[in-house]
């Protein structure tokens, strides 16, 4: 029984990690208007450059590099869409991530071959003496790659640096809540929403590379399978706010190790049923049933000048 | 000092909507004639290939129909929801909601049903289940004020898991497990619940292309030349004036959101009437978030919607036959299509200013 | 305000300085040719009717517009804003008609937002030298316009600006308040500075301003020192007529029936004479309660009646329970506790459909969300209600039977439009209103009209044909209720006025009698009025026109008597 439970935290929060800093990303985009439905792209992108980058270079962090450089890139295609050009942010977010699917299968064909990516240079765990020997905790939070530890001092960077207390955060608040007011405060809207953009496909180029580098250190076709969707998710059903949101993003990593776990405790659970609950709960939180929540003013409306 | 004068525009002739569409065109075909070579193929080969797929037997050309029918349909049903003032991006859910009915439906038919009989039925199963799926992101909007952009989104990976979960478990619709190769999907259809198909053995064209036709017709016509259409546009640009003019807000926006989910629930039902006549997991093939780009780009234009689908769906199926004749990668089609759709998105704002709405 | 060195050399560059100054938007030329001169130390007031181009203006000095040609100098230097932090980066602060803070911040995040160095000293500073003070926790979305108000001024003030910028800075104000930032104007000017006070009220520019540019159809006019512009000048600069040629109620738009009054003259009044009508009144608001989200009184008993054939008016300073009181009788939100009557009809909870059969028409405050469809065509915009008359075989909308039927309409009610299916937007305020106001008084029958502020932002003719037609319905037998910010509007226009505040209507006043705007006044800033309120238990609290704001939230419970015994209306004497 306690190894299940070990298992499940361990499982819970493997899964949580990228999902926890792709989604600390999104969170600051939709703060700041923007719908950044692309996650999904950039985290994709990001495991794909990170695996080529690692083995290319036959370094690790090489591959972060390249996965940081490739994420970047979707998040300027990204900002440049949705900002300057104001173009329809779902149609952008899906269709971006449709260019990232086709491109990095493509990629990997061309680049990898048949089975190269198979196995490439990787993180491996770097257990924290003494505390990775904590009953259940241990094993899940302190037996993580040096990316996993990094990830979980991004994501907590991001969520204290840049809370609304802080004046980069309140500027991202008041650019998402009321871009013309922000403007006449004398603010630099595209630039803030730019800024978010690219920081949010930086960290998803990361928890992608986390995927990609410190797990299974290899890249398969559509090795995200919906995480990106998943952050989006997890945002909306934290209502908007950092916390919740990470309650979220645990919540889902569990949800989705008791897939693996549910056999050894005896559970006959759907397990499409189990991977459908995330949105089903957000889709709770989201319709005011639990408590009242309230999307940025903003969101999704492009910026323009006027009187 | 003088600022910068009105300037003078020589591009604005660039800015019509025909040029920018040729541009579009040219950069996606340099762009795929490119991943072509890239991927060790002779672009020669490959044309021929993609337009064998696209027009070259009865065949290529009704699938292309198929895909085009199941696409305008979910833009058909967008436009409407639209001209209500409400982006329905759940497509995919409803679709997902309407096939799963179609397929608990036509399974439910006694095996000898007429033709007459199980068709009609299953479709109706489907549009109602489709519809009930939308309605339920309406009615949250209406009486709560959530935004149906995001309920939609998230009753998307819903109905794909209700799906999902149906054709997995043998209690609900999955076929008998007889091996461990027994596939995640259902029975086939009776007979009776086979869409029939127009243009002979030869061509899998089904009636849902007229079926789609129809839906078009008659929606344009509805909303260009009833009072029902100038209600609901009304209500789109502004809910609180109609509702001071004794318009019934709520249960338009509700209708209109209800009539797009069960048009995508429609070519759910029609998906799963079609060859191979089974529900399974990923049946809907990315279809209802095609459909939601094909409504996007159409902006409540019914003849763009026809154009774009036809055009996605020649496209897609050329692309088919791409892989199988030509062995070029299907990521690459997909690689073409995304940056067509971005290209157009992208110089939207473009040939908008053109128009003079930039005030 | 920084002191700044008082060399003579420098006094004489003037704080801004603009050459002419060209903008349209597509066809429409909203400045031409414009020039004017600001100089350091002085109030400029820029005077205009609504559309003459002055919020234009504002947004080209603040750098949210860029103009076509034309050039600005700023205490002598080139200035070319591209963006309002250009504006700000030249130490120019605004002061906007729209308020510029984020409702979902609280007020001191709202001035952080600023990114000062030294923020609390300088709000201390401004408290000091201002008497301006804040509650920095509070959030914006909670409080009341006025506060509001004052804390965009705050965060004006805060940047220790050159020149401050005010666009119509006033009409969210009670007097009290309106005397307090006129003192603010002068005093910045006293020190050095200088102000542009956009505004269209002429009061405020006799009591503040050294100089004034009138515009006109986005052109000047004219202008110069005020000294040299008395009222009689500045009238028909403004609206290219004389002062004798306006009635009070179009007087008392442009603020001009304060100023005669100020200086001894008065003007005649000429009420209606209500048409005389048995059985119930047109329009009966009884005990109405709304309660916000936060659990406070938006209405708090307020009761009120509207006899046939008689024009009601509802003054108060903004967010008193006004809007609140026009959301319940259109239908838009439903009250807590009481009820209303049209008629005899009880539509408390009428959708609004029953209330137009029942024979109300509801004019709402915000033309463009509420009133009309703005993308919509002239005739939509007129039938959108009653679509079911305009069918062709059965399933199809005749169009051209619609058409048909606005054009009666355009010609009847001298709407300037270039025909039926012209776009509303494409419409001047003033027509857009008048399409409004002619689908509300189309209802058949007419029972009461309500109207919100519905000469806001309309030219002096629009307003004259609004009166008008408000005064034909009442004539006519309708009942017709007024709710306008405008005071000396509704002292020509009505033959009762009651007061809004804290969600409470006060006992009428009758416009005619001798110290009606002076009660008025009072009553405004919370004072109970007594002789008004003879019916009920009078319970008073001090009266005087020092009583704090009413928009402060520090204020004392309200002191204003319960209202509910109103006597039936009486017909004033001619």
């Amino acid at each position: 029984m306690s190894a299940v439970l070990d298992e499940l935290a361990a499982g819970g929060v493997r899964l949580a990690v990228p999902l926890l800093l792709a989604s600390a990303g999104e969170l600051l985009s939709e703060r700041a208007g923007v719908l950044n439905l692309s996650v999904e792209g950039m985290m994709l992108t990001g495991a794909f450059a990170g695996a080529a980058g690692a083995l290319a270079s036959g370094s690790a962090a090489v591959g972060v590099l390249t996965a940081l450089a490739a994420g970047l890139t979707v998040a300027l295609l990204q900002a440049v869409l949705s900002v300057t050009l104001r173009a329809d942010q779902i149609v952008t977010g899906i269709t971006i991530n449709a260019l990232a699917l086709g491109g990095t299968t493509y990629g990997a064909r061309l680049l990898f071959g048949d089975g190269a990516a198979d196995s490439v240079p990787g993180f491996d765990p770097m257990p924290v003496p003494v505390l990775h020997d904590l009953p259940v905790l241990g094993p899940a939070l302190f037996e993580q790659s040096a990316l996993g530890y990094l990830a979980c001092a991004v994501t907590g960077a991001l969520a204290v640096g840049l809370a609304r207390r802080t004046p980069w955060g309140l500027a991202i608040d008041a650019v998402g809540e009321d871009a013309t007011t922000a403007d006449r405060c004398g603010l630099p809207v595209r630039a803030v929403r730019y800024a978010v953009v690219l920081l949010t496909g930086a960290v998803s180029a990361l928890a992608g590379a986390q995927l990609a580098l410190s797990e299974v250190h290899a890249f398969s076709d559509n090795i995200t399978a919906g995480i990106g969707y998943l952050a989006v998710v997890a945002v909306i059903a934290g209502r908007w706010r950092a916390w919740p949101t990470v309650l979220a993003c645990l919540f889902f990593g569990v949800v989705q190790a008791l897939q693996f776990a549910a056999p050894a405790l005896g559970l006959h659970v759907s397990a499409p049923l189990l991977t459908t609950l995330p949105y089903l709960f957000a889709l709770l939180a989201v319709s005011g049933l639990v408590g009242r929540s309230r999307a940025p003013a903003a969101l999704t409306v492009p910026f323009v000048r006027g009187t | 000092m003088t600022l910068s004068l009105a300037p003078p525009r020589p591009l604005s002739r660039l800015r019509h909507p025909s040029v920018l569409a040729a541009g579009a065109a040219l950069v996606t075909v340099g762009l795929g004639a490119a991943l072509v070579v890239a991927a060790g193929t002779d672009p020669a080969t490959a044309w021929a290939a993609l337009e064998e797929g696209m027009f070259g037997s009865p065949y290529s050309v009704g699938t292309s129909l198929n895909s085009a029918a199941v696409l305008a349909l979910i833009a058909t049903g967008f436009s409407v929801a639209h001209r209500a003032g409400l982006v329905n991006v759940g497509g995919e859910g409803q679709l997902c909601a309407g096939g799963l009915a179609a397929a608990a439906t036509g399974l439910a038919l006694p095996p000898q049903v007429p033709t007459a009989l199980g068709v009609p039925l299953t479709l109706v199963a489907g549009f109602l289940a489709g519809g009930l799926w939308a309605w339920l992101a309406a009615v949250l909007r209406t009486r709560r004020g959530t935004s149906e952009v995001i309920t939609t989104l998230l009753l998307n990976f819903v109905g794909v898991g209700a799906v999902s979960v149906a054709v997995h478990e043998e209690g609900l619709l999955r076929q008998p497990v007889t091996s461990s190769e027994t596939l995640p999907q259902s029975e086939a259809l009776p007979a009776g619940a086979h869409l029939p198909l127009i243009a002979g053995a030869e061509s899998p064209a089904t009636v849902i292309v007229a079926v789609a036709a129809v839906a078009v017709v008659v929606t344009a016509v509805v909303l260009r030349f009833t009072g029902t259409g100038l209600r609901l546009t009304a209500v789109g640009h502004s809910p609180s004036a109609s509702a001071r003019l004794g318009l019934p807000v709520a249960r338009l926006q509700e209708g209109g959101l209800g009539v797009a989910g069960g048009l995508a629930g429609l070519a759910g039902a029609c998906l799963v009437a079609t060859a191979p006549y089974v529900l399974a997991e990923h049946f809907s093939s990315g279809y209802g978030f095609t459909g939601l780009v094909v409504g996007l780009l159409a902006r409540g234009s019914l003849i763009a919607v026809a154009a774009v689908s036809l055009l996605l769906g020649f496209l897609t199926s050329g692309g088919i036959n791409l892989q199988l004749a030509a062995g070029v990668p299907a990521s690459s089609v997909q690689i073409v299509q995304s940056v067509l759709v971005l290209l157009i998105a992208a110089t939207m704002l473009w040939s908008n200013r053109r128009t003079g709405a930039a005030t | 305000m920084r002191a700044r060195p008082a060399s003579p050399a420098a006094a004489r560059v003037p704080a801004l300085e603009i050459r002419r100054l060209t903008k349209s938007f597509g066809a429409v030329r909203a400045l031409d040719d414009v020039s004017l001169v600001v100089e350091s130390g002085t109030v400029h007031c820029v005077l205009g009717e609504n559309g003459a181009g002055k919020s234009t203006l504002c947004h080209l000095i603040g750098g949210s517009l860029a103009p076509d040609t034309g050039t600005l100098r700023l205490y002598g230097k080139p200035y070319a804003p591209r963006r309002p932090a250009d504006a700000l980066a030249a130490e120019i602060a605004m002061v906007h008609q729209h308020f510029s803070l984020v409702p979902t911040l609280t007020v001191g995040e709202n001035l952080r937002l600023l990114r000062l160095p030294d923020l609390a000293r300088r709000v201390d500073r401004v408290a000091d030298e201002y008497g301006l003070t804040l509650d920095l926790g509070a959030r914006v979305a909670d409080l009341p316009v006025g506060v509001r108000q004052r804390v965009e001024i705050v965060k004006a003030l805060l940047r220790e600006p050159r020149l401050l910028l005010l666009d119509e800075p006033t009409g969210v104000l009670d007097p009290v308040g309106t005397e307090a930032l006129l003192k603010t104007c002068r005093r910045i000017a006293d020190r050095g500075g200088a102000v542009v006070l956009i505004t269209h009220k002429l009061g405020e520019v006799a009591r503040t301003g050294d100089t004034a540019t009138v515009l006109r159809g986005g052109r000047v006019a004219g202008g110069g020192p005020l000294a040299e512009l008395p009222a009689e000048r500045l009238v028909p600069l403004m609206i290219g007529r004389s002062a004798d040629s306006l009635d009070p109620a179009l007087s008392g738009t442009i603020g001009l029936t304060e100023l005669t009054e100020l200086t001894g003259s008065s003007m005649s009044k000429t009420p209606q004479a209500p048409a005389d009508r048995p059985g119930p009144s047109a329009l009966r608001v009884h005990a109405l309660t709304v309660r916000g989200t936060d659990g406070t009184h938006a209405l708090d008993g307020a009761s009120l009646e509207v006899g046939h054939g008689e024009i009601v008016g509802v003054a108060g300073v903004e967010g008193n329970g006004q809007s609140e009181l026009l959301a319940v009788l259109g239908g838009s939100r439903a009250p807590d506790e009481g009820t209303v009557a049209v008629g005899d009809t009880d539509i408390t909870r009428a959708t609004p459909r029953q209330r137009t059969d029942a024979g109300l028409g509801v004019v709402p405050e915000d033309r463009h969300h509420d009133g009309c469809v703005p993308a919509l065509s002239v005739a939509a915009n007129l039938f959108l209600g009653r679509l079911g008359q305009f069918r062709r075989a059965g399933l199809f909308l005749d169009r051209r039977a619609m058409r048909r039927a606005a054009d009666t309409v355009l010609t009847a009610h001298d709407i300037r439009a270039e025909g039926p299916d012209t776009p509303m937007s494409a419409l001047s305020g003033g027509n857009q209103q008048k399409v409004v106001l002619a689908r509300e008084l189309a209802l058949d029958p007419l029972v009461c009209l309500a109207a919100a502020q519905p000469t806001r932002g309309l030219d002096v003719g629009a307003v004259h044909a609004v009166h008008s037609r408000m005064r034909e319905a009442a004539a006519r037998g309708a009942g017709v209720l007024v709710v306008s910010s405008e005071l000396d509007e509704l002292l020509a226009l009505c033959d009762r006025v009651v007061v809004a505040y804290r969600g409470r209507l006060s006992a009428p006043v009758d416009p005619h009698e001798p110290a009606a705007r002076e009660r008025i006044g009072r009553l405004m800033l919370g004072a109970a009025a007594e002789d008004s309120a003879r019916a009920s238990a009078p319970t008073v609290a001090a009266p005087t026109l020092t009583a704090p704001a009413p928009a402060d939230p520090a204020t004392p419970a309200d002191p204003a008597p319960p209202t509910e015994a109103i006597t039936p209306p009486t017909p004033p004497t001619a």
